[in-house]
């Protein structure tokens, strides 16, 4: 029997090795071996990707893992049997669930009880047993290993024997070899697995230093002896126990005595619950004949064919239980008042859409059902929902957990791994290089992980670290090697994993930072692969603010049913067309205002195009400019290949979306729906570029084999390499669209209404409240300040154009102090200053803080006024002291507050200002600055200068280096464009001024207006208050 | 002219300056604070744009080159000094009020012959790289406010008039009171005062009115006087070590300066100069310097003690230095209770350093194994004052074969049969392997430059006696006998 390695950890035991399970088990096939047991610490977090490389790799990939114990000791145990995985889970979680993040410990009784269907070894030096002889002696060992032996019995444990070729561990062994031997215990070689290969060994290095938060160089002897922990062969295996030929034999056996690995997890989705005499499927049945009668008015003809097709696949594989679960989930939210769609390729289903879990009609929009459910596949279809973000969305997180139960339902993981600037930053600080040097280097990186134009040797050297540095080598060589390992386990943005029969049986749980949430150890694509169920619960920030923004209009008599509103309307589609856009949904952006003005949507369809066509898929896929060429009619409207007509047609013979590339798989390549739905998936998965290589030549295959030409194949094996880079499907681009569209509708017909619903769902979106304030007033809304009088804790409109800015936007105010204040005005109005102090409950600086921010202004005449009065306050039971305070607001000897001392105030206490912007103040001291609202009046290729506070910084990773960045001024927003070289040079006052003057030549190109910057420097300070801006997102 | 005070403005960033001849010319700003947090405290002329309370990152943008330097408390206590010696030469009450700032009490002096000697102050400390600027008032808050305005004295006969046009800040309100006062709109002295003392009181309390008692200049107190220096000496580090004399020469002047400032305050001159080199190896080069005529003629010094350091070589590293100016008529001193336990340590580290002389300086002192997996990796340490008590018993005893290790380990040319050692050639030690044992892996140090490997084996040889062998980049050699 080949020697199997059974002891090995991966880097998803979090700073305890070095290696991802994918390597191990390449270096395992490359050595030969027939399987692999991966034992990370306190989980099973690596599990998945072992067992899916094993697959493709042919190694078999066994489960185990380390447990801390409550003594401190490491017990690795392997999984032998199902129900053994199921017991080591729930020990998992058990300890898990009951401690901090990180901090679960095993009880011994605990684990005795859990005992069946495992094995356990007595461990490396962290084991009980030679833990017990390195500090207390062969007594102390034998004595722990005694206990092991009694939880486990002879069967059931392994004495563990490792060779490191370190001086002295010989006499461990000797021991070790001696109590197996009088205990009549089997010995067991293992290697105690770090790394796949030595030259990972650095990593581990330096993971031991960030675990002990020192540096390689005062590490000691806590850094490896030698790189001898990583994978070795049978025959240098057998080498080294040349004197224990047993432990390397038992090693193989028990590799096949462990029957168990996750192709045989046995999961199972849960039912729900459904009335007497009817199963899962007549209810479904039932349920979506009902909404479609809501939906449609009659079940008839195609709509009929289609909801019987989708039921009778539904029904075959099983999933009529899941889609009554999303069913109800979103009738919970529903009946609480709560807006709910779902999105991605749930849209493609009629029975979804009958359910009203999306709001898109499939059979109209002609989208393709395969991609959302196909005979073919193995896995579970995707519903996932978006809500709005914050407090309605955790109450159904949370009613998901009350009815599923802490150990039914989980979030699913996000695995943190170690990115660009992140790694720099740590992997330098264990290196021991200086923090000043460190400072700078995420100074001039700054906004994450933006795509570099150097090379991180070059960077590095901006940052100070000359290229002579005897450890740059070593550095740059460390951070390549780390960069992707997993750093910590976060949760998912809304992903959620339900099991009616304990998810603890299936995957082991643990709490999350944040409180009222558990989270599994596996991420995203581990669940899929391993077939479990996830529901997305999303929140989305534009949903909560559409939901306050309905809430407002009906508070005032002018409802809005958003399902409702006609989607043709010439007013929404011309405020598109000028890319006036601000504040909408999902075309908001920078790039996306600049398309719109060449793309001109003018129906539903085109404003789905436009949602997708600005991401990194299509303009990797080079399909942005030769659309908007053949939509303008400057280019005629070609296809790759006859058959793709019918598919490209909406797209003028571009491909924009996934369902084409898999219609386009089908009919030109032949590809059935289960390999359409394999290409689907290695489109999505982005962990491995293999797959999807193996699925591009597949294809290539396929399409030559059907005939079609070679430079249609490169055409659209590009697309499809492009996808993978993410691009939408068609749907989720549709239910986008209803979103954005509900967005805009509101912009143009509900003005006040939009504009306060996104300050009161702050932060949300791409432009600050400030931003959002300004393009307000530009369309004729007027704000009024923050009045403890009139204004409500969050924004409301007063009518159809002003907008009374809510006293929750005063930064530093306690919400229950606010809270206390508005309870006191219902009862009566204050009747004065003094009244108002009296009678609420905010401290000295928030008294302070609403008088700077002009909040008391009805009380105090001005803020100067409120000032010094607020001051004469000091509470408490002093009542001559109070009455002495009442009459004395006119007596206040301050002066008023200047214009720009006001706007000072609003921007310190508001970050915002319901006036003028603060450019207008500053505009006569700037001499040839043009202003935003100037540059369309003036011919394109003029050397123009700009000014503003900066309010994006972008810099994408499809954009070659190049960086766009946004002024905002009195009259509007100025584009500019800077190239890669002149970014590099100014990097810094870039990255850091919060006001700039750009000059360069004006681009203007059917109305999309640019500057390219030649020259770039801080704003002089005029005493301008800093805005917020949104870079690098 | 009641009180002085003697301000250097930004002192921190000067008295890093004259401290370093490399910042000079430079644009330098003093940083506080940790990472992204750091903020710029106090900036030279020549950093265009940069200010204090600029964060570190924009400084670094707006002037690029620019040197950021923590403060440095050494040399602030040096230039301190300086200041307080020439405080002394005013007049002999003299308040150490703070970080650059003295207060002297003026009552009795002359006060044309005192302005005539602040003016000379100002130009000595300006030329020993510190900018003085002296004030002087009826009250010493009112003489600190002048010291802040002075260029380079200012003596304010009209109170009143001088106070109202000055920022707030000269009357140092709290961030709270500044708050307050900034929200009112109070930017100035004359501003706060113009409110009601009694009003401002009740709103801020008694520090309130504190504050504007601070604001109309009418805050009195009494002085904490100082005594004058004693003993005359100065003493500093290099931090890393110095490899040649030049750097001396600098840091020399400047506490020779210093020194020489506190001679002249206390009346006295100096008779003897002692100057000691504190080495890095421990050890330090001494010389005493009796000077041709006692005096405190700061050139007259750096000429004795330059000719003589210019010929000067030491062993080791300088590390730091010591100088003492033995005045003319030297204080009584009385021998340390707490003195070394050694009999005669002087002796004891002159033998050492005899020692050392002889078998190499990295050869003496007390073996003291390092952190490190690198076997027989340890550094000598200075022997210890005392023998620490032995830790407890290991749970472990050692056991096996005793390694003698050769120093320095022999080369060998080792062939190998099979992997394993098979026999000795060419060096001090020949012969047929007749067993071998390992190898014995480490590694280490990976990130350095430095970076090692070794494999040890153990071999018993045919013709008897077992040796420890190591291989490494180096090629083979025999560590030692095992017994």
């Amino acid at each position: 029997m080949a020697y199997v390695e059974l002891h090995a950890r991966s880097a998803f035991s979090f700073l305890r090795a070095g290696s991802l399970p994918e390597a191990l088990v390449a270096e395992a096939g490359r050595l030969g071996m027939p399987a692999l047991a991966l034992c990370d610490r306190d989980g099973v977090y690596g599990a998945v990707r072992l067992h899916m490389s094993g697959k493709e790799a042919g190694v078999r990939a066994l489960v185990g893992s380390e447990l801390t114990m409550e003594d401190g000791s490491v017990v690795p145990v392997l999984v032998a049997t199902r129900a053994g995985y199921r017991g080591l889970c729930g020990l998992l979680t058990t300890a898990h669930l009951r401690a901090e993040k990180g901090e679960g410990r095993v009880c011994w009784g605990e684990l005795a009880g859990a005992r069946e269907g495992l094995i356990a070894l007595t461990g490396d030096e962290e084991g009980p047993v030679r833990r017990a002889w390195l500090e207390r002696g062969p007594a102390a060992a034998a004595e722990a290993g005694a206990r092991l032996a009694e939880i486990f019995g002879p069967d059931a444990l392994y004495v563990e024997v490792q060779r490191h070729r370190i001086p002295g561990e010989e006499r461990g062994n000797a021991f070790l070899v001696d109590w197996a031997r009088s205990a009549r215990l089997p010995l067991l070689a293992t290697n105690g697995v770090l790394q796949a290969t030595p030259e990972s060994a650095g990593v581990v290095d330096v993971f031991t230093c960030l675990r002990h938060h020192t540096t390689l160089d005062a590490a000691g002897r806590r850094l490896a002896f030698n790189r001898e922990r990583h994978l070795k062969g049978g025959r240098e295996m057998e080498g080294l126990f040349g004197d224990l030929p047993e432990a390397v034999a038992n090693a193989g056996a028990l590799a096949e005595r462990l029957d168990f690995t996750l192709a045989n997890l046995g999961y199972r989705f849960p039912d729900h619950p459904v009335p007497a005499g009817e199963s899962q499927d007549s209810f479904l049945r039932k349920m979506t004949y009902f909404g479609a009668q809501q939906r449609y008015g009659s079940v008839v003809g195609e709509v009929r064919r289609q909801l019987d097709r989708e039921l009778a696949l539904i029904a075959k594989l099983g999933f009529s239980g899941y889609f009554l679960i999303v069913w109800d989930l979103c009738s919970f939210a529903r009946e609480r008042g709560s807006l709910v769609q779902g999105r991605g390729s749930a849209a493609n289903s009629a029975v979804c859409y009958a359910l009203g879990i999306t709001a898109v009609d499939p059979i109209e929009s002609k989208l393709l059902f395969e991609r959302f459910l196909s005979e073919g596949r193995t896995d579970w279809p995707d519903i996932d929902l978006d809500l709005p973000s914050g407090e309605r969305r955790e109450e159904l997180i949370q009613e998901v957990y009350r009815r599923y139960g802490r150990r039914g339902a989980a979030m699913t993981a996000n695995v943190i791994t170690y990115r660009g600037r992140s790694t720099i930053r740590e992997v330098g600080k264990v290196f021991g290089f200086p923090d000043d040097a460190l400072d700078r280097f995420s100074t001039l990186y700054h906004g994450g992980d933006l795509p570099q134009t150097l090379e991180l040797g070059e960077q590095l050297r901006m940052a100070g670290v000359a290229d002579s540095h005897p450890r740059l080598r070593a550095l740059i060589e460390t951070c390549r090697r780390v960069r992707g390992l997993p750093r910590h386990l976060g949760q998912h943005s809304g992903g959620m994993v339900l099991s009616t029969e304990g998810l603890d049986r299936f995957v082991p749980l643990e709490n999350a930072r944040m409180p009222g949430r558990s989270v599994l150890q596996w991420d995203k694509s581990d669940i899929e692969d391993m077939g479990l169920l996830k529901v997305d619960l999303l929140g989305l920030g534009m949903m909560a603010a559409l939901q306050d923004a309905v809430e407002i209009c009906a508070q005032r008599g002018q409802p809005v049913d958003l399902a409702r509103i006609p989607k043709d309307d010439p007013a929404v589609f011309r405020m598109m067309q000028e890319a006036d856009t601000i504040g909408v949904f999902q075309i908001e952006s920078r790039a996306q205002m600049s398309t719109l003005p060449r793309m001109k949507p003018q129906n539903f369809y085109d404003l789905a195009v436009e949602v997708a066509i600005i991401r990194p898929g299509p303009i990797q896929g080079d399909a942005v400019n030769p659309y908007l060429k053949r939509r303008a009619g400057e280019e005629p409207v070609t296809y790759p290949d006859e058959r793709a007509r019918p598919i490209l047609e909406r797209t003028l013979g571009v491909v924009l979306f996934q369902e084409q590339i898999l219609r386009l798989a089908m009919e030109l390549g032949g590809f059935t729906a289960a390999e359409a739905d394999e290409l689907r998936r290695a489109i999505g998965f982005t962990r491995s570029q293999e797959r999807l290589d193996r699925m591009k030549a597949r294809l290539e295959v396929a399409f030559r084999r059907n005939g079609v030409d070679e430079p249609a194949v490169a055409y659209l094996i590009k697309s499809l390499a492009s996808f993978a880079l993410y691009g939408f499907p068609e749907s989720h681009a549709i239910s986008f669209a209803l979103i954005a569209y509900s967005s805009v509708w509101l912009k143009v017909h509900r003005v006040a209404a939009f504009y306060a619903s996104l300050i009161n769902c702050q932060p949300m979106g791409f432009y600050s409240p400030a931003s959002l304030v300004q393009d307000g007033r530009r369309h004729g809304v007027t704000f009024l300040p923050v009045c403890v009088q009139s204004s409500d804790a969050k924004c409301r409109v007063d009518s159809d154009t002003t907008v009374r800015l809510g006293l929750k936007s005063v930064r530093g105010v306690r919400a229950a102090a606010l809270e206390s204040m508005l309870a006191a005005r219902r009862e009566r109005p204050f009747a004065s200053l003094a009244d108002f102090l009296r009678r609420t409950e905010f401290n000295a600086a928030e008294r302070r803080v609403l008088a700077g921010a002009g909040a008391l202004n009805a009380l105090a005449g001005h803020r100067r006024s409120a000032l010094w009065s607020v001051e004469a306050f000091h509470g408490g039971d002093d009542l001559f002291g109070q009455a002495a305070e009442a009459g004395e607001e006119a007596l206040s000897p301050l002066e008023r507050m200047t214009l720009l001392e006001r706007l000072q105030a609003d921007y310190t206490h508001l970050a915002l200002t319901a006036g003028a912007h603060p450019m207008r103040l500053v505009r006569p001291m700037l001499h040839g600055v043009r202003t935003a609202g100037e540059l369309g009046d003036i011919p394109a290729g003029q050397r123009v200068r700009i000014c503003g506070s900066v309010i994006t910084r972008q810099r994408p990773g499809t954009a070659k280096g190049f960086c766009f960045i946004t002024l905002e001024d009195e009259t509007g927003l100025a584009n500019a464009i800077v190239r890669p070289r002149l970014f590099e040079e100014a990097r810094l006052v870039i990255n850091l001024e919060p006001a700039l003057v750009i000059t360069g030549r004006l681009q203007n190109e059917k109305g999309v207006i640019h500057v390219m910057a030649e020259e770039i420097a801080g704003m002089p300070d005029l005493g301008l208050p800093e805005q917020a801006s949104h870079d690098f997102r | 002219m009641t009180y002085a005070v003697l301000i250097v403005p930004d002192f921190a960033l000067h008295a890093l300056c004259r401290s370093d001849p490399s910042l000079r010319g430079r644009a330098v700003a003093l940083v506080a604070g940790e990472g992204r947090r750091a903020r710029v405290t106090e900036a030279s002329p020549e950093a265009r744009g940069v200010g204090p309370g600029l964060a570190a990152t924009l400084a670094m943008s707006r002037c690029p080159g620019i040197a950021l330097k923590p403060r440095d408390p050494g040399a602030e206590v040096e230039a301190h000094r300086l200041l307080v010696a020439a405080a002394f030469t005013l007049a002999p009450r003299v308040e150490s009020t703070g970080a650059g700032c003295c207060t002297v009490d003026l009552r009795g002096a002359d006060r044309a012959r005192t302005e005539a000697l602040m003016r000379l102050r100002v130009a000595e400390l300006a030329q020993a790289g510190l900018p003085l600027r002296i004030g002087a008032g009826a009250t010493p808050l009112l003489a600190s406010y002048a010291a802040r305005c002075a260029g380079p004295v200012l003596i304010v006969d009209d109170p009143e008039g001088f106070l109202r046009p000055l920022p707030l800040a000269f009357a140092e309100p709290t961030p709270g009171q500044q708050e307050i006062l900034r929200g009112w709109g109070i930017g100035t002295l004359g501003a706060l005062t113009a409110l009601p003392k009694a009003e401002v009181g009740r709103r801020m309390g008694a520090e309130g009115a504190l504050l504007w008692e601070r604001a109309a200049g009418q805050s009195e107190r009494v002085l904490r006087l100082v005594e004058p220096a004693r003993s005359f000496a100065a003493e500093w580090a290099y931090e890393p070590p110095v490899e040649s004399i030049e750097p001396l020469f600098f840091k020399l002047r400047r506490f020779a300066e210093r020194i020489a400032l506190e001679l002249r305050g206390a009346g006295f001159v100096a008779e003897k100069l002692s100057l000691t080199l504190l080495l890095e190896d421990g050890t330090d080069y001494r010389r005493e310097f009796r000077l041709p005529e006692p005096g405190a003629n700061v050139e007259g010094w750096l000429r004795v003690l330059n000719s003589h350091l210019a010929a000067v070589r030491t062993d080791a590293r300088i590390a730091g230095a010591r100088l003492v100016a033995a005045p003319a008529r030297p204080p009584e001193r009385q021998e340390g209770l707490f003195d070394a336990g050694l009999k005669d340590p002087a002796a004891f580290w002159e033998n050492l350093a005899r020692v050392a002389a002889i078998v190499g300086d990295d050869r003496v002192g007390t073996p003291a194994p390092l952190d490190t997996h690198r076997p027989d990796a340890f550094v000598m340490e200075r022997p210890a004052e005392a023998v620490a008590p032995p830790a407890s018993a290991p749970v472990h005893s050692a056991c096996g074969p005793t390694l003698r290790r050769f120093r320095p380990p022999w080369p060998v040319r080792v062939a190998c049969e099979g992997g394993l050692p098979a026999r000795l050639e060419g060096g001090r030690l020949e012969g047929r392997v007749r067993a071998a044992l390992g190898p014995w892996l480490a590694a280490g140090d990976w990130w350095r430059p430095e970076a090692w490997a070794v494999e040890t084996w153990q071999v018993e040889l045919a013709a008897g006696g077992v040796y420890q062998l190591a291989r490494s980049g180096a090629g083979w050699c025999v560590e030692g006998m095992l017994d």
